[in-house]
């Protein structure tokens, strides 16, 4: 970013562009004369030109750790392709120095029928490391993958937790000059998740060179130092991590995960919203809906009162996204409307206690008491709105207090119970 | 512009069209991987079987007892010299597979390894050698069972072959740089043309029978019309097996103008092959 880093520049790239050649079908001609007919006939096929990339230029620096973010389309994982050379530009050129090596989609290259050990060897000369250097980190990408006593059994045989876990194990160990990562880190389940982060976040902090492509912004965030923005194949901003995140969401405000429309949506049966209705639904600070383990859940929800209408109060739900429900939270609001008034209420769950992992809330309003003998208003399920709940502590800023909760297994349930104390006393 | 990581560090160029100062340093520093593409076709490809590379014993042996029986025995054609009709088969049926072995792996190389190609950079040029490297152990297994061959018609019929057997494995680079580079200068329009996914193992077949693998060169140009004959013996494929006979069979002379076609065209489509397949590798990511 800065003209007068005088740290070497690793990758250059210049005016890079990138062209596809797309085929249309042509419409028919209807008032064509029979020529014209026949020629459709044919050929049915119009050919236009598509840039996937335009006019891409930055520079990267060693130690540079960078983001390319953007909209699914973008340009992102063709740029990445150009840099691994996996295809080429059409126009531009790329220059960088030293060995690039990426961790794209895990488990490139694992061959079913070999055992986990052939795999680890295979997959380690597809990334470009020597037999010497994959005998050196045998044991470590072992353990690291946790696959234990079954490395000699053919991955076929593996469940695909375990498939990803070695795939990972092995990518991870890659010790190139420059390491490319295109959103590897969302495998496997949250334990194992979280493993990939802190591995990831120690090569960051070890100085290395990084480009990596995420659309979880708190991985972003963790892991980058600087970041470029992509839109619709232009390069649209260069520059700080926070910067580039909030452009990322401002192009991303067409398809947001932190705003829902309720008012479309089927409501729960048995409710009519005749009196008072849900009409939209918004997750405030948070626009990826990732939270980590025990920050606060803060979100505004609109209704629209159709009468006069008094002692309403809310529940939300908290359900996996099997449908079963983990939590609930009665929230005793008592407020009352009148007829044609609209009013944002912003609810704010300080401490869920919810275990890691990937959550539909659903919200319903009720009438008078929140637990018995209450009249149905509205109710939308199974989601209003969904959350993520991570248990990671890759960035500083958001790191819980308590480490002890890093590591999650599901058959410990949903809930983490907490103040508990324990108190002994010997039997004499 | 602090410039200093060049000098430690190997720099590369990425451009349009292809050019890359460094592909050939890249192979080699890629010839790892070669040969673990290969251990992993032949280990995929004997996992879960009882006897193995066995396999590759049972098909060719089992290929000349019929040919020879068919050719040998039912239409009762002539052997060359006195070599036992299946040593004539056999002798014929290793250049032929690694001819064949080849061209079809060489071709459907952008095919067979596309979930590769489009994930990992690697000389793509890797994928086709690792392949044919798999199917030369097939050959090597063959050309051992063709010695004890050997030795049984010895005491069985009093066969003893030439010393130029020692030779085999010298001709068979011809089978192999055929079969390689044309199948390396169709690969490019095998993803184009998907047709010829179909096409080429049917002309494979064709291809069978119409080079003398399961009959004499001598008694297959006897059988051609007079003026086609020299046609007919330009047939390169006949060539290399003219030679690898020659190899075996005391009796058989050198055939010249096979031999001499088949060095030609295989000089011309090494280059020929190597470009088309260059080019193809360039754009093929985003043809498949």
């Amino acid at each position: 970013m800065n003209k007068n880093d005088d740290r070497p520049v690793v990758i250059s790239v210049k005016n890079v562009g990138k062209k596809y050649i797309i085929k249309n079908i042509k419409k028919y001609p209807i008032d064509g004369t029979k020529f014209d007919k026949f020629k459709f006939r044919i050929n049915k096929y119009s050919k236009s030109d598509f840039w996937a990339l335009k006019d891409i230029s930055f520079e990267v620096r060693e130690g540079d750790r960078l983001a390319i973010v953007g909209r699914n389309g973008a340009g992102k994982s063709t740029l990445l392709k150009l840099i691994t050379r996996i295809t080429e530009p059409t126009e531009g050129s790329i220059e960088y120095y030293g060995i690039i090596a990426a961790m794209l989609e895990v488990g490139t290259g694992f061959n079913p029928e070999l055992t986990g050990r052939e795999n680890v060897y295979l997959n380690g000369a597809i990334l470009g490391m020597s037999k010497e250097d994959v005998d050196k980190r045998f044991d470590g990408i072992v353990e690291f993958s946790e696959v234990g006593q079954f490395i000699d059994t053919p991955v076929k045989r593996y469940s695909s937790g375990m498939k990803v876990r070695l795939a990972f194990a092995v990518a991870s160990t890659l010790d190139p000059d420059i390491l490319i990562v295109d959103e590897v880190l969302s495998v496997g389940d949250m334990k194992f998740r979280e493993k990939c982060l802190n591995r990831m976040s120690d090569i960051a902090k070890s100085g290395k060179t990084i480009l990596c492509v995420s659309h979880v912004m708190n991985i972003v965030r963790g892991l980058c130092n600087r970041a470029i923005v992509l839109d619709h194949g232009k390069m649209i901003y260069d520059g700080e991590v926070e910067e580039a995140i909030d452009m990322y969401n401002g192009i991303h405000k067409i398809n947001r995960l932190d705003h829902r429309e309720l008012s479309g949506l089927p409501r729960t049966e048995g409710y009519f919203c005749d009196k008072l209705v849900l009409q939209t639904v918004d997750i405030l600070d948070n626009p990826e809906c990732v939270f980590y383990w025990n920050e606060p859940i803060r979100f505004t929800f609109r209704t629209k009162a159709l009468v006069d209408i008094k002692d309403i109060n809310l529940r939300v739900r908290f359900a996996r996204n099997n449908g079963a429900p983990a939590a609930t939270a009665f929230v005793e609001m008592n407020e009352a409307f009148s007829a044609g008034e609209m009013r944002d209420i912003t609810i704010c769950i300080n401490k869920h206690n919810l275990a890691p992992g990937d959550y539909q809330v659903s919200l319903t309003l009720t009438r008078g008491s929140v637990f018995d003998n209450f009249d149905n208003i509205d109710s939308i399920e199974p989601d209003a709105f969904s959350v993520t709940i991570l248990n990671v502590g890759t960035d500083n800023k958001k790191q819980m207090d308590d480490d002890a909760s890093r590591m999650w297994l599901d058959f410990w349930g949903r809930s983490r119970i907490m103040d508990v104390t324990s108190e002994s006393a010997t039997v004499e | 512009m602090a410039d200093g990581t060049s000098k430690r560090m190997l720099k590369t160029v990425i451009e349009p069209n292809g050019k890359n100062s460094q592909y050939w340093k890249d192979i080699w520093r890629y010839r790892e991987l070669a040969l673990n593409l290969a251990k992993r076709d032949i280990t995929v490809r004997y996992k879960q079987t009882i006897i193995g590379l066995g396999w590759s014993v049972i098909n060719p042996v089992v290929n000349m007892f019929i040919m020879s029986f068919i050719f040998g025995n039912v239409a009762n054609l002539a052997s060359d010299g006195d070599a036992p009709y299946s040593i004539m088969v056999y002798a014929g049926i290793i250049p032929w597979t690694l001819f064949s072995k080849n061209f079809t792996l060489a071709s459907s190389t952008f095919i067979s390894s596309a979930g590769l190609m489009k994930k990992v950079y690697f000389p793509r040029i890797i994928a086709p050698i690792g392949a044919s490297l798999a199917a030369l152990i097939d050959s090597a297994i063959s050309y051992a069972v063709l010695l004890l061959i050997i030795l049984v018609s010895y005491f069985s019929s009093g066969f003893v072959p030439s010393w130029r057997l020692l030779l085999v494995p010298v001709f068979a680079l011809l089978p192999i740089g055929l079969g390689f580079f044309t199948g390396l200068f169709l690969s490019p329009y095998n993803i184009r043309f998907r047709d010829l996914k179909q096409v080429l193992p049917f002309l494979i077949q064709i291809g069978q029978y119409v080079t003398p693998v399961a009959y004499s060169f001598t008694v297959a140009v006897e059988a051609v019309p007079d003026q086609y004959q020299f046609l007919y013996s330009l047939n390169p494929i006949a060539g290399v097996i003219n030679a690898i006979r020659w190899c075996i069979i005391p009796t058989n002379a050198f055939h010249w103008p096979s031999f001499i076609a088949a060095i030609i065209v295989t000089l011309v489509f090494i280059p020929l092959g190597i470009k088309a397949f260059r080019k193809g590798e360039r754009t093929f990511v985003d043809l498949v």
